[in-house]
């Protein structure tokens, strides 16, 4: 997080157009990696450090040296690692290439039917080794196939897009009735950010609205990297217009004309369709200056990211946009004071934007009488292969749990001990609480867990919760920033010591692991370190049984 | 140490008859101020233990990595506590603060063990052992054992000693970024940065290189920052070797950092910069910082030394007095006072200056007493005092901070002024406007709005420019002129006539550009201007810096906060020199001393008859030597024969004298000349005060003795004088002061005492009120003025551009100073070993000259053989060279030409001409100097 390089990099206010981020990623594209020569050049035009950008780069999984040569990414997000599908992917794909050009990528958003791998440039998933050697001899892309359902009476998330000029013309209303209207409506539909901490989205506006500066962003938190969740790859390649929309007015409301969204390099077909409904919108006239004879300017860019989980957590987002190494930033301040090139800025999740318009069509106090209590509206459930009919619903908030696992979802193919709600640094819902559990919020906060975005990972009987535990150390391990203290460190021995565990009969001490859950959990700066505890936590009480033999007697305080 | 509030206030504050905001810290009231962190609130009422920190700096922003600051947070009296990192969370009123619950001591033990897993256990042999802040913080917290079993570390990095001064060893690095935000925040270089992801965070040194090839400019803000020994330095500045260490002021540039000197049994260690220099905040240069050693260099003249038959014979201070004296009583009494001149240095405390001049006025007679300024800042004083009547900065480098604008005309200030250079460079990334008239690019041209990159000697054709557009396109402060200036009505008159086209075409700049750079001087709400010698080393030099002066009225820039006119000053203490009376012209304090009642003056304190006539200038003095009418000269501190242009010149003129007695700390290219060289004492070696380039009176503090029978100059001025009759008690600096606060007015209220850490601003007043800003109300001479000058090529280019088609402007490099006596005898030398000359990639095209080649430079003087750096830094037809080394002795082609007004040399303008050398293949030693 430097000040300089934010300003640096965001020069003469034509960051968007030459973009460092940008820059590393056309020359891997290139070569591979982003070698020093380039790494330098790029260093010199933009005035910062060779240090810079060689420190930046290195942080990518799709820019760092190490990766050089990589043709394939095996998934290892938490779906595919409990579906068992890694190794026999890996196996197959080693048939075709060499050991050294297999990587790792973490969730390609085909949770709903694992197997997934990413091969020179795009997404698959296969079940079988004939699928593979399929793909290999005719070189087709497949589209991943999965149900799309919903149990409310007016869905706003998965209705169907009428056509650009239909859709958009409420833009055209909000023009004419002005900004304080629209973020009226907005504050008075209660909607929370769906990226997982809740916050209120017309509040967020409103901050950044009263910001005073020349310019401001509105940034589209589309790294979407918590294994189990692909609802936001399904609102970008299925309903890219509500988030373009709900962008478009957010950019109206706090008086920014451009509008960045970040989408993960793992979705690259979420980037190929964004670019194309951006050119679609371009030439109906919808972007550019004095829209509609409005007055108002807006222009969208998108930005490609490189592999990093951590530019999930909208600071480091930001520092990423800028080139920088994707650290997490203090608060304050916010960003909606300081944010993008250190300008106020709004980051806000794919999902929460996709509901505006239907807020505005519909107005704020409909929206608001959706849904239970403080968790209006509706949200997307992702479920995994587990279940017998995985896929994307939308449930009003507040639905039953046991609905949509059991309902929806058809109930599991196997047995499932648990779920994962929220990704990686959700709860861990043993199956014999989901029928306490409402979708919403409060509910999940209530019973010591964390709605997230709410994708579901479904852990088998006969997965070993330690395992699984290791793989939330290690998931956190790698993709720590490795700014903070606690998250740097402590993911990394957590991680150690419940490997020993598993394949040396060592004997974690309780009292330790507590003190590093806490430090973790009260000492973290963001939400990867913070988060982690959670889970770990929900296994250490719900699954004390199956755990204990990998630790000491708990030592009672 | 507690100031809680008492419960009367806090009465009080409840009812809304005390406006304070107050927090608690462990459930007691304490009174907050307005925007501060919890970490600063806590910290102001008790001890720095309270809240121990790993990764926070005090002159580094909040980061928030290490989470050893946390503290517990309830926003009401037992409400629901929350821990926070203090470092970053700001202080709300009403707030309960709770530095050291269980939970708290928890955390941190917990985090602190969590580091050492990864840490090496060999504190008792580790170079900062005593002084580690992971060692003190995990003593605080109570650490006994790490819990964790063996894992993966980083203990088998390496350590890189591969720079003169720059040290590392990861193996120690707790990775808390702290020199990483050094790097960036302080100096401005991002040599530094981490690399990797999670636990295989790294710090590299660009990418990833050793020290030696990285871009460091060894400021050494990054060793001074890390709290273990990851990174650090050759003196290993952070071990707790020394017994003493004491604070004084850098001897080298104008900017007058403040240093903290570690010494031990009369050697010094190390240095370091103190965090709460006021000038300095903790940075400093590689100069100030590591550029020290030369202070007990074997080459330090350590004894009198009197040349007999041609050969240096050491001699006792009694036989070397007694040779000066006799001379100097026989020139006197053959030839009168005036065939005596003297220049002092300064490199010298004020004390020694003021004590120098009193000598030659006071002592011998005569008003030749001249210094340094004379090549460097003299048209600054002159041209300053024209137009305002004082010939110093309006303003102080503080008021960086305050400016929306910054001019920096003709100063490479992150070579000749690094720390200034670093702020500067600071603000202009951080967004505030820069505009940069050089005809180099210079380190901060890359990061300015406008460079208006000028042929060198058209500095007033293109304030004329500005001066113009400002004026035409009506963006002129009628009210500040009206109220506060004279002349400007047939100023403007003559403003109107130019003839903007010719002057496009002489400097070389776009006419629109420079229309553009001078709307956004004129419409900043603050604009501030900087300069240095690449506007006074110019025969219009003295116009100059009045045509800046003017700017800022056009525009009213003068008199509040982030305004003014700021030249850089060039050494530690040319301020000051000229502050004392080194100067032909004016006495101590600038008094006019050819007005009766201030001979008067004069003459009543120092209790003889006072000369009257106008003294020579320095390079006068070399004239009158050469037709024999200077007999005697006296310099102090300064390499003339090396640094004075047209050496052939200058060695004749100290050739021709009867006498010539020289004091300095080496045997340097002039002390070769001498007939008696006296041995000096450096910075290190005495007290007294130095004043920087914003009028700050800083005190210098005694470090160690003088090196074998060396002196402090003061006591050997004074022995001479108290031999030529004159009873001028020993040497003590806060006597000497209080004989200069006497005489010189604005060092009225200066004492010693008084000065304390961070010195005084002058004017001091009688009762010690100093004076950031200068000119807020009225000028020293009541209005501003307004003159107008024309253009002029300069007589050099006239007379030789034909013949020398490039033009030479000669410049200065970081790493050394000026003629480099002090910091060739350093470390610096291995860092930069040679003179190089910049020559365009075009020109060395067609001239045929790679990079690293020998050039055969030559000019109407003479001729040097430089070795070529290719670079697209200067324009085609333009050259540029350092002259810090005496093998290559640039000053051999240097001009006689001068500033028109104050005789400062124009060694930014020279007639050259380059061909690629035959043969020669390193430095061929010129033989002017036998």
């Amino acid at each position: 997080m430097s000040k300089n390089i934010s300003h640096l990099s965001g020069r003469e206010g034509k960051a968007l157009e030459f973009n460092l981020f940008e820059e590393y990623g056309i020359v891997a594209n290139e070569i591979g990696t982003v070698d020093k020569k380039k790494s330098e050049e790029l260093a010199k035009h933009f005035l910062v450090g060779d240090a810079n950008t060689f420190g930046a780069t290195s942080f990518y999984d799709f820019l760092k040296e190490e990766n050089k040569g990589k043709r394939a990414y095996v998934c290892n997000g938490s779906a595919c690692l409990c579906a068992g599908t890694q190794n026999g992917v890996k196996e197959e794909l080693s048939k075709h290439m060499k050991a050294e050009e297999i990587g790792h990528m973490t969730c390609l958003g085909r949770c709903h039917e694992t197997g997934a791998f990413h091969l020179d440039g795009e997404n698959y998933s296969a079940k079988s080794s004939e699928e593979i050697a399929q793909i290999f001899k005719d070189g087709e892309r497949r589209e991943d196939e999965y149900i799309v359902g919903s149990n409310c009476a007016d869905p706003i998330l998965t209705r169907d897009f009428p056509g650009v000029d239909k859709y958009y013309r409420l833009l055209e209303d909000c023009f004419a009735k002005g900004r304080e209207v629209a973020l009226e409506e907005m504050k008075l539909s209660g909607l929370r950010g769906r990226g997982g901490a809740g916050f209120p989205m017309g509040m967020k506006w409103e901050f950044c609205k009263n910001a005073e500066a020349d310019q401001k962003f509105i940034v589209c938190n589309a790294d979407e990297g918590d294994p189990g969740a692909y609802s936001d790859r399904y609102l970008l390649e299925k309903q890219v217009h509500s988030v373009l929309f709900g962008m478009m007015v957010g950019g109206f409301i706090i008086g920014a004309d451009k509008g960045v969204l970040y989408i993960r390099a793992e979705y690259p077909e979420s980037v190929r369709i964004t670019e194309q409904a951006i050119e679609e919108l371009k030439s109906a006239g919808w972007l550019g200056d004095n829209i509609k004879g409005s007055g108002f300017n807006f222009n969208f860019k998108v930005i490609k990211a490189a592999g990093a989980y951590i530019c999930g957590e909208e600071t480091a987002l930001l520092s990423s946009i800028e080139g920088q190494r994707p650290e997490v930033r203090v608060r304050p301040p916010f960003p909606a004071q300081e944010g993008l090139f250190r300008k106020p800025t709004v980051v806000n999740n794919v999902e929460t934007l996709a509901s505006v318009h239907y807020i505005l069509s519909k107005g704020g106090e409909h929206f608001k009488n959706i849904g239970r209590g403080r968790s209006t509206g509706t949200k997307l459930v992702c479920l995994d292969s587990f279940f017998n009919k995985p896929g994307l619903y939308e449930v009003e908030m507040g639905t039953p749990m046991s609905e949509v696992v059991n309902d929806l979802g058809g109930g599991f193919k196997q047995e499932v001990k648990a779920i994962q709600v929220g990704g990686p640094l959700g709860g861990i819902v043993p199956t014999t609480h989901i029928d306490k559990l409402s979708l919403d919020f409060e509910s999940y906060a209530e019973n010591g867990f964390l709605l997230g975005h709410a994708g579901v990972v479904s852990i088998p009987k006969d997965f070993p919760m330690v395992q699984y535990l290791e793989h939330l150390f290690e998931f956190t391990s790698v993709e720590s920033c490795g700014k903070c203290f606690p998250c740097r460190l402590g993911s990394r021995r957590g991680w150690e010591m419940l490997e020993k565990a598993r394949t040396e009969g060592f004997k974690i001490d309780r009292q330790l692991m507590d003190d590093l859950l806490e430090a973790l959990e009260d000492g973290s700066l963001c939400a990867l370190g913070g988060g982690l505890p959670l889970g770990i936590k929900n296994a250490l009480k719900h699954f004390h049984e199956e755990l204990s033999p990998y630790f000491t007697e708990p030592v009672t305080a | 140490m507690h100031k809680q509030i008492s419960d009367i206030e806090l009465a009080m504050i409840e009812k809304g008859e005390l406006d304070l905001k107050v927090g608690y810290i462990n459930d007691e009231a304490y009174t907050m101020t307005e925007g501060e962190t919890v970490l600063s609130f806590v910290r102001r009422y008790f001890n720095m233990d309270e809240v121990p920190t790993l990764c926070d700096a005090p002159n580094l922003e909040a980061f928030g990595s290490c989470r050893v600051c946390s503290v517990e947070v309830a926003l009401e009296k037992g409400g629901k506590r929350k821990t926070m990192a203090s470092c970053h969370t700001p202080a709300s009123e009403g707030m309960f603060i709770y530095t050291n619950s269980p939970k708290i001591q928890r955390l941190r033990k917990n985090l602190v063990e969590l580091v050492l897993t990864d840490h090496p256990l060999d504190c008792l042999t580790c170079e900062v052992n005593g002084n580690c802040e992971l060692q003190t913080v995990a003593a605080q917290v109570g650490i006994r054992d790490v819990r964790y079993p063996k894992g993966k570390t980083h203990l088998h990095y390496e350590k890189d000693m591969s720079h003169p001064y720059m040290t590392s060893d990861l193996s120690k690095c707790i990775n808390c970024y702290r020199c990483v935000r050094a790097c960036d925040e302080v100096q401005g270089q991002f040599v530094l940065s981490m690399a990797g992801r999670g636990f295989d965070n790294k710090i590299v040194k660009g990418s990833d290189v050793s020290f030696k090839d990285s871009d460091c400019v060894s400021c050494g803000a990054c060793a001074q920052a890390c709290p273990t020994s990851a990174i650090s330095d050759i003196f290993q500045s952070k071990a707790i070797n020394a017994t003493e260490t004491t604070r004084t002021v850098c001897t080298y540039c104008g900017v007058g950092c403040n240093l903290e000197v570690s010494s031990k049994n009369g050697e010094v260690l190390s240095i370091q910069a103190p965090y709460d220099a006021e000038v300095n905040q903790g940075h400093t240069c590689l100069k100030g910082r590591y550029a020290f050693k030369f202070y007990d260099h074997p080459e330090r003249l350590r004894k009198p030394l009197i040349k007999k038959n041609g050969e240096f014979k050491e001699v006792e201070w009694d036989e070397a007095y007694d040779f000066i004296v006799n001379k100097l009583n026989k020139i006197k009494e053959e030839d009168g006072p005036d065939a005596i001149a003297g220049i002092s240095s300064s490199r010298c405390t004020n004390e020694e200056n003021y004590l120098m001049q009193k000598f030659i006025r006071a002592v011998v007679g005569t008003n030749n007493i001249d210094g340094c300024a004379r090549v460097c800042h003299s048209p600054t004083a002159l041209g300053m005092q024209r137009t305002f009547g004082t010939g110093a900065a309006t303003n102080s480098i503080e008021d960086i901070k305050h400016t929306d604008m910054m001019m920096v005309i003709g100063a490479n200030p992150t070579k000749a002024h690094p720390v200034t250079g670093a702020k500067l460079k600071q603000a202009a990334m951080k967004g505030t406007k820069l505009i940069v008239i050089d005809p180099y690019r210079t380190e901060i041209a890359r990061y300015a709005d406008f460079h208006l990159q000028l042929r060198p000697g058209t500095n007033v054709a293109v304030l004329n420019m500005m001066l113009y557009y400002i004026i035409m396109d009506e963006l002129v402060d009628q009210k500040f002129v009206q109220n506060r200036t004279s002349g400007y009505d047939d100023f403007v008159k003559s403003i109107h006539h130019l003839d903007i086209e010719k002057l496009e075409k002489v400097s070389g700049v776009d006419r629109n550009l420079v229309r553009e750079a001078a709307h956004a001087y004129a419409t900043a709400p603050n604009a501030m201007s900087f300069h240095g010698l690449g506007v006074t080393e110019h025969s219009q030099g003295t116009f100059t810096v009045m045509q800046i002066a003017q700017l800022a009225m056009v525009t009213g820039n003068i008199g509040r906060p982030g305004v003014g006119v700021n030249p850089l000053r060039g050494q530690n203490n040319v301020q000051g020199s000229a502050d004392m009376g080194v100067q032909p012209h004016q006495g101590a304090g600038y008094m006019d001393y050819t007005q009766p009642g201030i001979t008067n003056i004069y003459e009543d304190y120092y209790g003889v008859d006072m000369p009257t006539k106008m003294g020579l200038k320095i390079p006068e003095m070399f004239d009158e030597s050469i037709a024999g009418k200077l007999r005697a000269m006296w310099i102090i501190g300064e390499d003339v024969a090396q640094t004075d242009p047209n050496t052939q010149h200058v060695v004749k003129a100290l050739s021709s004298l009867d006498i010539l007695i020289v004091q300095e700390l080496f045997m340097t290219e002039t002390a070769k000349l001498a007939d008696v060289v006296l041995p000096g004492a450096s910075f290190l070696e005495k007290s007294g005060t130095f004043t920087n380039g914003e009028r700050r009176i800083q005190r210098v503090n005694k470090v160690v003795d003088p090196v074998g029978d060396a002196k402090v100059d003061g006591q050997i001025i004074i022995d001479v004088m108290n031999r030529m009759g004159y009873a001028q008690p020993d040497y003590d600096a806060e006597g000497m002061l209080k004989e200069i606060a006497g005489i010189v007015p604005f060092f009225k209220g200066a004492t010693w005492a008084g000065l304390a850490e961070n010195g005084l601003q002058w004017p001091v007043a009688e009762d010690g009120t100093d004076t950031q800003i200068l000119h807020e109300k009225e000028f020293k001479i009541g209005k501003g003025r307004f003159y107008y000058f024309d253009w002029r090529e300069s007589e050099e280019v006239e007379t030789h551009g034909k013949e020398y088609p490039f033009i030479l402007t000669t410049v200065r490099e970081l790493e050394h100073y000026n003629c480099g006596a002090m910091t060739r005898r350093t470390a610096n030398v291995e860092i930069l070993k040679e003179d190089f000359l910049v020559i365009n990639p075009a020109d060395a095209k067609a001239k045929n000259i790679a990079d690293g080649d020998m050039v055969c430079m030559t000019s109407e003087r003479g001729k040097v053989d430089v070795r070529a750096r290719v670079s697209e830094d200067v324009k085609q037809g333009v050259l540029s060279s350092t002259f810090h080394f005496p093998d290559i002795m640039l000053n051999n082609i240097t001009s006689n030409v001068s500033d028109s007004e104050a005789m400062c040399p124009e060694y930014k303008v020279v007639s050259v001409d380059i061909r690629k050398s035959k043969g020669v293949h390193k430095h061929q030693p010129t033989t002017a100097l036998v």
